[in-house]
């Protein structure tokens, strides 16, 4: 695993890539140097009355220049204080953290993003296709509006899904994933947890073993680093995986499904 | 310039080189915050251990409220044997004293955890948490002066370890609390444990914590802690560490000016690894400048016994 680092990084850029949500790229040679796929990173919030990191998964890799891309949505007092961060401006990140991707050298890779979600496949995408393979990423969003451009993920297949039909397949991405899914592939999973659970019944359908899915879990974090037990996912072995420690990423066999509620708020 | 004389005797073998504490539950078994500075603390106080393992409660453990965060993590912790068999001997290769800190639900095995904690080389002390409820009396231990120092003597008879009590402020009167567990022979107290609290989703129309109540930290309830550890510190004769909500050198010294020996940091290693850090050049500034060559003069009050020896 890689080592941990605390910067205060410099906002090099701030967009919205998509309705209902914000990307800041920052400036952070050390982490941006060693940053897989699927890690995370605390930011620091200065928001008053605010108090905690905000856990994000990295969108964006780029060891080049020295930066880091996180594409999120404004959900409360400390997201929007991240989106109103303007370049120049430093924000306290810790990272990277946690466990990323492994994605496995035979199995066809399918990236499933489901809302925001679709954030680490962004990174995931990218370090597929600069490791030569070609994978295939189906978004789903509420609407045409909050897809991210295709132009993001160059050199990869893209399919959509959007709730209202606006684009794409018409409904979940779960029912996009049906059309596409085969026995051999190996699955990258992030979105709400109904999204999770009707993939794991898919897959279950399908006979594609859970171990050849991983999941970017996404919960409410106090530390970030496995120290007050905050983050807690049910474990299929008993007791509970760390989100910050054990995952993010982890494999769907290691998760109890059948305990899994669906408590992220945000 | 002189230099600073940073060490604090807490009593029966426990010296510290530094009066910074890491707060039980913020820094698990000492083994997973690499970024907290380890030359700026006095001592590590581990996650709450008991008897045998805990998985803890069901999630969401934790939530953000304002100016301070919410947890009812449920005492998630591998059981004193694994704590024995595999950190302390770690423990014991370190130039930093660890504390355990204890929790139960019965007496007995409160008992039977310190004993099997006393003479384990890496173990520097106990900490015992009162806030745990008592099954047999169907009340924490920590909220009646009674049952407190019960619990308190009979794990005193159980170790030659230093004996540290945490109290609980979700009380009426913690004064009498405080004056119990050290007549029990208790020989440190740490004030204070969180407050309980809770929060409650709109949106579901529930409680957000899974445990629907949870234990309040982090800045909102420094005032509150401060004024427990000002109550405390006049009323018994043995060192009072001092903990709640501090998130910076200014904390830290308004505890210190309040009487206590030491103070523990919970919360804000989640919010700034450097706290550690920036805790202790702050203290150490302030008596510089002042040109005190000890912790000593730091209490406002004449205290019944110094509780920096």
């Amino acid at each position: 695993m890689s080592v941990a680092v605390l910067a205060r990084a410099t906002v090099v850029a701030r967009s919205a890539p998509m309705e209902g949500a914000v990307e800041l790229v920052v400036l952070d040679p050390a982490a941006a140097n060693i940053a897989q796929p699927g890690q995370f990173f605390q930011m620091g919030v200065e928001a008053p009355h605010t108090l905690l990191p905000r856990p994000y998964s990295v969108a964006a890799v780029d060891p080049d220049r020295g930066r880091l891309g996180f594409l999120f949505s404004v959900v409360g007092a400390g997201s929007a204080w991240l989106s109103s961060l303007e370049p120049g401006d430093r924000v306290r990140l810790i990272g990277p953290l946690g466990r990323g991707f492994t994605p496995s050298p035979g199995a066809a890779p399918i990236c499933v993003g489901g809302g925001l979600g679709i954030a680490p496949l962004v990174a995931l995408s990218a370090w597929l296709v600069a490791a030569g393979r070609r994978p295939v990423v189906l978004q789903g969003a509420r609407e045409a509006a909050r897809l991210l451009p295709a132009d993001r993920f160059p050199g990869a297949r893209i399919l959509t899904a959007t709730d209202d039909s606006s684009a794409g397949w018409p409904g979940s991405v779960v029912g996009l994933l049906e059309t596409v899914a085969a026995r051999e592939q190996e699955w990258f999973v992030c979105g709400p947890t109904p999204m999770l659970q009707a993939v794991i019944g898919l897959a279950d359908a399908l006979g594609l073993p859970r171990q050849r899915i991983q999941i970017a879990l996404e919960t409410p974090m106090g530390c970030g680093v496995g120290t007050c037990l905050g983050c807690v996912t049910p474990a299929a072995a008993g007791g509970y995986l760390l989100a910050c420690q054990d995952g993010p990423c982890v494999r769907a066999d290691r998760v109890d499904w059948s305990r899994v509620e669906d408590a992220f708020h945000g | 310039m002189a230099d600073l004389d940073c060490t604090v005797d807490l009593g029966r073998g426990l010296r510290l080189r530094t009066p910074v504490l890491t707060a039980s539950g913020t820094f698990a078994y000492g083994f997973d915050a690499p970024l907290v500075d380890r030359g700026a603390l006095g001592a590590i106080v581990t996650k709450g251990t008991t008897l045998r393992p805990r998985s803890g409660n069901s999630p969401a453990r934790i939530a953000e409220t304002p100016s301070g965060m919410l947890n009812a993590i449920g005492l998630q912790n591998p059981g004193v044997d694994a704590v024995r068999r595999e950190y302390a001997p770690r423990w014991a290769a370190w130039d930093l004293p660890v504390i355990v800190n204890v929790a139960g639900d019965r007496l007995e095995d409160y008992v039977e955890v310190v004993r099997r904690l006393d003479g384990v080389p890496g173990v520097s002390g106990i900490e015992l948490n009162v806030s745990c409820p008592n099954v047999a009396a169907g009340m924490q231990f920590g909220v009646d002066a009674r049952l407190a120092a019960q619990l308190t003597a009979a794990v005193r008879a159980a170790t030659s370890l230093h004996l540290m009590v945490k109290l609980t402020p979700n009380v009426t009167e913690l004064v009498p609390i405080a004056r119990a567990v050290a007549d029990a022979g208790a020989d440190s107290v740490s004030a204070v444990n969180t407050y309980v609290g809770m929060a409650i989703d709109l949106r579901r129309r529930r409680p957000v914590l899974a445990n629907e109540v949870g234990g309040l930290s982090g800045p909102a309830i420094k005032p509150l802690a401060l004024h427990a550890v000002w109550e405390v510190v006049p009323a018994v004769s043995i060192p009072v560490v001092g903990m709640g909500g501090i998130s910076g050198p200014q904390d830290a010294l308004e505890f210190l000016l309040a009487g206590a020996a030491a103070v523990q940091l919970g919360t804000v290693n989640y919010v700034n690894p450097n706290a550690a850090r920036e805790v202790l050049d702050g203290i150490r500034g302030y008596a510089l400048e002042r040109g005190w060559s000890d912790l000593r003069p730091f209490p406002l009050r004449a205290s019944p016994v110094p509780s920096h020896a």
